[in-house]
């Protein structure tokens, strides 16, 4: 079962705002979908040494410089710029 | 034996001259005008481009070169593939107006073979649905029923494809966004082994389960696409590119291989499902393949496994998504953090935002080993299942979906009713798998069924010739429904 | 009274000297116009992916030898969720619970040990200007390649706070993983903080002073959190444990309200990376590669060559300075002379601290080791060298270009007797008045015999001669 303070915690982590109306709605679809997940805990696996899905390891780059983006490239699709920086307006 | 993919006919039609790629485009161009408002399968054009690739493929054809396999081929991409100068969305009110600096590498692959990209397709947003009805653009229609939904994520794809606006198109598979719509739509979809193509430029639902792959109406088609794609990006630290190419295995004579079927596959699926794969299983015998049946029961765990590891990569994946550097900004905020929380409420819709609160769940202090450490462990055994499997058959064979194209808008009684739907087809993302689903007959209705050819991994070259021998044993019954002729 | 004892922990990050980004191939550079070291990857454009830097494992694992470390065979990359505009993943890729590195410890002067338990890698993230409510981001150091090297609490004092600092940044730039500058940013640590009653084994409640970015602003902070503490537990007040910062212009600490409830950082394995494993092989690869540590360099000093500790300590301060110095006193019978031309005339001249540890001087180890050998051989006294090395300093010439045969020649008595004649005879009222008593007097007679053979004479000797021609 999950609780109201629980979502409410979880979406501040998450960043997202839940109104009041959505709350409810929230905390019944994630008790569902928890409950759903919680049929794993019926069994205990044995502690299967899974690391990543391809068994790959030392996939290194070179440190050897290639030319970065122009700026103007960089920023193109921001919101909000000025003098090359992206910026968070300040708003009343 | 007859030729069923529309790939060769075409280039050999181009190279030829007895067609120029500027009136072939032109065709699907004039088809996307006039049946995408029904279909919804395409969220953008690009004609230009379309037309200015396809003058570069007759000038080329003109001069008597020889064509590269896609050259010239009309095709679409996913709307989460990222294509340098054209919007890419993830069909996803957060990233609306959102223009990548930079190709994803299978579309650069693609250029390369100067494919003819006619636009951008639907999907359900970020690719977390199977109808497309999460997109912010409305879903994508089956071609087969409008009254039905293509299926999803990659549903604009499929219904593209199906509705024969492109040849073929690239889509994207996560728990099984290639399969189910390529499914609903009668049509080929592969989920490549996980790296053997690149994921850079895919924008990312779940990182160590998503793969790009082909959607198209043959299963020569869909290795031809698989070929081109399946190369080994430095981009990409999980990239290997295949092991050998799937084409040249087609004429593979499948007599002695054997087929393994796990019952917890057939396990609650629907009757006339079952009955067409148990005609499927015939089919096989009657080519001379052999069936192997055994139990897998650490499948059933497979379905809260996927939602669990999936949905925390996802909560991490879709953290960037700020009002920052891209997309959408809210209009009114108090300050920067409270800009980010209304950029992100205003900007995910609602199944996105319940996957991102699970994923940000599982993960958080306290519940991190009862759900995300556990379903970890679990992904390994499921894993190990599957390596049993192969030691004891060459290629499974499952449903791809327990059933049909669902009717629009269904809305199932909670979230967890429409998860169900994936059963069949998260497993091989879990383990990394390689699979293909054809087309094995259809309804009451005449909507499609589709049943997948799962591999060991990187073993492509096998389940697609394994599919390409039902195909061409059984292509007379399975398309009565859906001609598949070329735009002529 | 209690008496109350420091118990402290040190975490700190230093950035990597590589030539690019831990993920990407834009360059580190520091400064440039904001957003010019950038690309899709760093700025975490939708469907990019990281690919990890070699170098980047290598000075880490290096930073490890140096301090003793464990180097783990078997490590992965992690994901560190938190949203902040100076993260443009919304996660920092970092290490968890498997680092690169771990149980290894740094020997401070007084012989205690402190522990370090791990060094892993990490991305830095970029930089917010805050200006008048409006937040401008720049990611040109957003993804510059990190380690964090996190100590147990061993600490006691501030002294050793400093001290185990001082030795990182040494060894750090020994092994030229790091530049180390607090100013710059390129070294910066957060301290954690309790205290205790002195003999008492429990630990008491902590803090953690954050983002210290030089000596001088740790010790205030550290000196000002100790005084804090003791004076809520001696007024029977609790210590809440929290995050706090160091007000420049106060020099107080004070909480940081807001970070403690957004502290969950739901860690788990990157999926688009791949595992790291290190071999035997490598690791003695590397080892091979890393150079004498200070420690052990200031031990021979002192040892082999019977340097000063003081001496040894300032010579083996940084990679250049010891390697000048060895080369210069390679095989000369006086090396405390070396070390005196590097430590005094050469010193002299760097006027920064970076300058002294870059040291950047006109001459060769082996034009110093030229003059110190002269020196060695009786043929020059020190104040000639002393004149010569100047000479040498301001044009990069040898010495052989300031001393001539005749000086190298040194003086026979006759030419000193000469010499000693003549300086008493143009100076007739000086050796009167050291007849009358005045010692004193002498010396400007010798300064002019030392005048008239620029330096060749034996000062020790031309007094004894004065003395004698004077009383005669
Ligand atoms: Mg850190
Ligand atoms: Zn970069």
């Amino acid at each position: 079962m999950v609780t109201h303070e629980e979502i409410l915690k979880i979406a501040k982590l998450a960043k997202l705002s839940v109104s009041a109306d959505e709350l409810v709605q929230l905390t019944k679809d994630m008790s569902e979908i928890i409950g759903f997940a919680d049929t794993i805990n019926a069994v205990s696996p044995e502690n299967s040494d899974f690391d990543n899905i391809n068994h790959l390891s030392n996939v290194f780059r070179d440190d050897v410089v290639a030319p970065s983006f122009d700026s103007g490239e960089i920023l193109k699709n921001a919101p909000e710029q000025e003098d090359g920086y992206f910026l968070v307006k300040k708003r009343a | 034996m007859k030729e069923y993919g529309k790939i060769k006919k075409l280039s050999g039609l181009l190279s030829s001259r007895q067609m120029s790629c500027e009136e072939l485009t032109r065709m699907y161009l004039d088809a996307m005008e006039s049946e995408n408002e029904t279909l919804n399968a395409y969220v953008s054009y690009t004609a230009d481009l379309a037309l200015e690739t396809a003058r570069r493929v007759d000038a080329k054809a003109a001069k008597g070169e020889a064509l590269l396999p896609l050259e010239g081929i009309p095709m679409t991409l996913k709307d989460n593939i990222s294509t340098k100068g054209m919007e890419t969305t993830c069909c996803s009110k957060i990233l609306k107006g959102y223009v990548p600096i930079y190709d994803a590498t299978v579309w650069q692959i693609l250029q390369k073979q100067n494919a003819v990209l006619l636009g951008k397709t639907n999907m359900d947003e970020f690719a977390m649905g199977s109808s497309s009805e999460t997109s912010c653009f409305g879903g994508a229609l089956n071609p087969h029923d409008i009254s039905r939904v293509a299926g999803g994520s990659s549903g604009g794809v499929a219904s593209a494809v199906g509705g024969n606006l492109a040849v073929y198109g690239l889509g994207s598979d996560t728990g099984g966004s290639i399969r189910q719509p390529a499914s609903f739509c009668g049509l080929v979809g592969l989920k490549p082994t996980y790296g053997a193509v690149s994921r850079y430029g895919l924008i990312a639902y779940a990182s160590s389960f998503d793969q790009i792959g082909p959607i198209a109406s043959s299963v020569e088609d869909a290795a031809l696409v698989y070929d081109a794609i399946s190369v080994y990006d430095e981009k990409d630290s999980t990239s290997r590119g295949k092991t050998e190419p799937a084409s040249a295995a087609l004429q593979n004579d499948i007599r002695g291989m054997k087929i393994g079927v796990a019952k917890e596959y057939f396990e609650g699926i629907r009757g006339d499902v079952n009955d067409a794969l148990q005609q499927v299983i015939r089919v096989y015998e009657s080519l001379g393949a052999e069936i192997v049946r055994f139990g897998m029961p650490s499948l059933k765990y497979s379905l809260p496994v996927y939602y669990i590891l999936a949905c925390a990569e996802a909560s991490s994946n879709l953290g960037r998504y700020d009002g920052i550097r891209y997309g959408f900004q809210a209009e009114h905020y108090s300050d920067p953090n409270d800009m980010v929380c209304r950029t992100r409420s205003e900007g995910f819709g609602d199944e996105v935002k319940r996957r991102i609160l699970l994923g940000t769940y599982v993960l958080s202090a306290g519940y991190y080993d009862a759900y995300y450490k556990k379903a970890q462990n679990l992904r390994g055994e499921i894993v190990n299942a599957f390596q049993g499997a192969f030691e004891q058959c060459d290629v499974m064979l499952a449903p791809t979906v327990p059933m049909t194209a669902f009717p629009r808008n269904f809305t199932a009684k909670d979230p967890v009713e429409t998860y169900q739907t994936d059963i069949c087809t998260v497993p091989v993302n879990i383990a990394g798998l390689p699979a293909v689903s054809v087309p094995c007959g259809f309804d009451e209705a005449g909507l499609p069924i589709g049943m997948q050819l799962i591999g060991a991994r990187f073993c492509e070259a096998k389940i697609l010739n394994a599919a390409y021998q039902y195909e061409a044993a059984t292509r007379e019954t399975t398309f009565r429904a859906a001609e598949t002729g070329v735009r002529l | 009274m209690t008496n109350y004892e420091l118990v402290s922990g040190l975490e700190t990050h230093i950035e990597l000297a590589t030539k690019t980004k831990i993920f990407c191939s834009c360059s580190t550079e520091f400064g440039g116009e904001p957003n010019t070291h950038c690309c899709p990857v760093c700025i975490g454009l939708p469907g990019t992916l990281p690919k990890l830097n070699r170098r980047v494992v290598e000075y880490a694992i290096l930073a490890g030898l140096a301090t003793n470390c464990e180097i783990s065979p078997v490590s992965k990359m992690d994901r560190k969720n938190y949203v902040y505009p100076d993260l443009p993943k919304a996660y920092q890729i970092s290490q968890y619970d498997m680092p690169l590195c771990k149980n290894g410890w740094i020997e401070l002067s007084n012989g205690r040990k402190i522990r370090i338990t791990r060094i892993h890698i990490e991305e830095d993230a970029g930089k917010l200007v805050h200006q008048r409510g409006n937040t401008f981001v720049d990611y040109n150091r957003g993804g510059v390649p990190l380690i964090e090297i996190v100590s147990e609490p061993d600490i006691r004092s501030i002294d050793e706070a400093r001290e185990y600092l001082e030795k990182l940044q040494t060894i750090m730039r020994f092994i030229g993983i790091s530049d180390c500058r607090m100013q710059e940013g390129s070294m910066r640590c957060d301290v954690n903080i309790s205290v205790r009653p002195a003999g008492s084994e429990a630990l008491g409640t902590r803090t953690e002073i954050k983002n210290m970015n030089s000596f001088a602003h740790m010790t205030k902070a550290m000196d000002y959190e100790l005084n804090r503490q003791i004076d809520l537990l001696e007024s029977g007040e609790k210590i809440v444990q929290e995050t706090r910062r160091y007000n420049e212009e106060t020099e107080c600490t004070e909480g940081m309200r807001g970070k403690e409830d957004a502290n969950d950082y739901r860690y788990f394995r990157e999926p688009d990376l791949v595992t790291i494993r290190v071999s035997a092989e490598e690791v003695a690869a590397l080892k091979a590669e890393l150079p004498e540590l200070p420690g052990a360099r200031m031990k021979r000093y002192t040892g082999e060559l019977g340097l000063p500790e003081a001496d040894a300590q300032q010579l083996a301060r940084s990679r250049r300075i010891a390697e000048f110095f060895e080369a210069a006193a390679d095989g000369v019978k006086n090396p405390k002379a070396a070390a005196n031309c590097i430590i005094g005339q050469m010193f002299s001249r760097l006027s920064t601290e970076a300058e002294k540890e870059a040291f950047d001087v006109a001459i060769t180890p082996e034009q110093l080791r030229e003059l110190v050998m002269l020196l060695d051989a009786g043929k020059i006294r020190m104040n000639l060298v002393k004149s010569t090395l100047e000479k040498m300093l301001d044009t990069g010439k040898s010495a052989k270009e300031f001393i001539s045969e005749s000086d190298m020649a040194g003086l026979d008595e006759d030419a000193l007797k000469a010499a000693c004649e003549q300086a008493i005879a143009a100076n007739p009222n000086a050796a009167a008045d050291y007849l009358g008593g005045k010692e004193k007097a002498l010396k400007a007679i010798l300064g002019g015999v030392m005048k008239a053979t620029r330096g060749r004479a034996d000062a020790v000797k031309a007094e004894q001669l004065l003395i004698q021609l004077i009383k005669k």
